[in-house]
């Protein structure tokens, strides 16, 4: 009997999950806005579009790493502070790829594109760990006080 | 969830076999001890890699954590108060708690802008736990800690990589 996880990341598709498109912003967006979208809409990244060229992408990571002691004007363009030419995923790929994708390069988020290398949305880790959680809620959400302990009869009864 | 009679691939949790009509009540809970769905279960964090964490006392500065998460390539920092934890600080409260309100990183003190007694998980709880804390409450770095004694964090980073380690990794 073959394990329910390994078939669902092979046939769940980029398409299949719940993307952010709202968390695209133009190269000029100054980093004043980008801040305070990473602060009350607790975005964790922006991915940085030109029409709908993916161009860039500035993470919390970057705030961190390049902008938190550099005494920024705050309203420089994001920019001249993103990554260029992220690494994106197509929406055909499935969610097994985009794992290996985000894992390799040690990415929380990437940019998901659709067959014209037009932006679609971002997609991030957090959709990933929520959707494994929402298909394995027996295992994630409802553990039992002992975990070895297997019912075996439904409700135990 | 596969009928044992015919093979028909049914909805997780249902009673009978939709093509057979077989009983199935039980088998999804039989299913829960193999393959990985299993070992989100069982499994122990323990035995995950852990990070060795960085550690800070309340009266460093938040210039001083910043200056170590980028050279580790951290995104957070454990607080102690002498040999005791009792704080996390995180990429995100550099952003929240410094950048945004414009404090002086190198004025304000881990003290003020630390999340005091974080999450902790032990290490005898299953990976599962790991995933709900981050995929329900968006933790993204969550210290391992035994009587006491921190022995490392585990990050949203580990978790998509035990997923890709022991899902892909055995396809």
């Amino acid at each position: 009997m073959s394990s329910h996880i390994e078939n669902l990341l092979a046939k769940v598709k980029v398409r299949d999950l719940q993307l952010q498109p709202d968390h695209r912003i133009d190269p000029r967006t100054r980093l004043s806005e980008v801040y305070l979208a990473f602060d009350e809409q607790r975005h964790g990244a922006a991915m940085v579009c030109s029409g709908d060229d993916v161009v860039g992408i500035f993470t919390q990571r970057d705030v961190l790493n390049r902008t938190a002691l550099e005494n920024l004007d705050p309203d420089t363009p994001v920019s001249e502070v993103m990554s260029d030419r992220p690494v994106t995923i197509g929406l055909q790929h499935d969610l097994a790829e985009a794992i290996q994708a985000m894992v390799e390069g040690g990415y929380r988020h990437i940019p998901v594109v659709d067959e014209n290398k037009k932006q679609v949305g971002l997609l991030s880790s957090r959709v990933i760990l929520r959707f494994i959680a929402d298909h394995y809620p027996e295992a994630v959400l409802n553990l039992p006080p002992r975990l070895h302990q297997v019912m075996t009869r439904p409700e135990g009864g | 969830m596969n009928c044992p009679n015919c093979g028909f691939d049914n909805i997780q949790g249902t009673d009978l076999c939709e093509s057979c009509g077989s009983d199935l009540a039980g088998l999804d809970l039989l299913e829960a001890q193999a393959g990985f769905r299993g070992r989100l279960m069982t499994d122990h964090i323990g035995n995950l890699p852990l990070t060795d964490p960085l550690f800070v006392q309340t009266r460093s500065t938040a210039a001083e954590a910043i200056a170590l998460m980028r050279e580790a390539k951290h995104g957070c920092v454990l607080v102690l108060d002498g040999k005791q934890l009792v704080g996390i600080f995180t990429e995100r409260d550099v952003l929240t708690r410094v950048v945004r309100p414009g404090a002086d990183p190198q004025e304000v003190t881990l003290a003020e802008i630390m999340t005091s007694r974080p999450i902790t998980l032990s290490p005898s709880d299953p990976p599962a736990h790991a995933i709900h804390l981050s995929a329900a409450q968006g933790l993204r770095h969550i210290p391992v800690v035994e009587d006491g004694r921190v022995l490392g964090f585990i990050s949203v980073r580990h978790l998509l990589r035990h997923i890709h380690e022991n899902v892909l990794g055995a396809v």
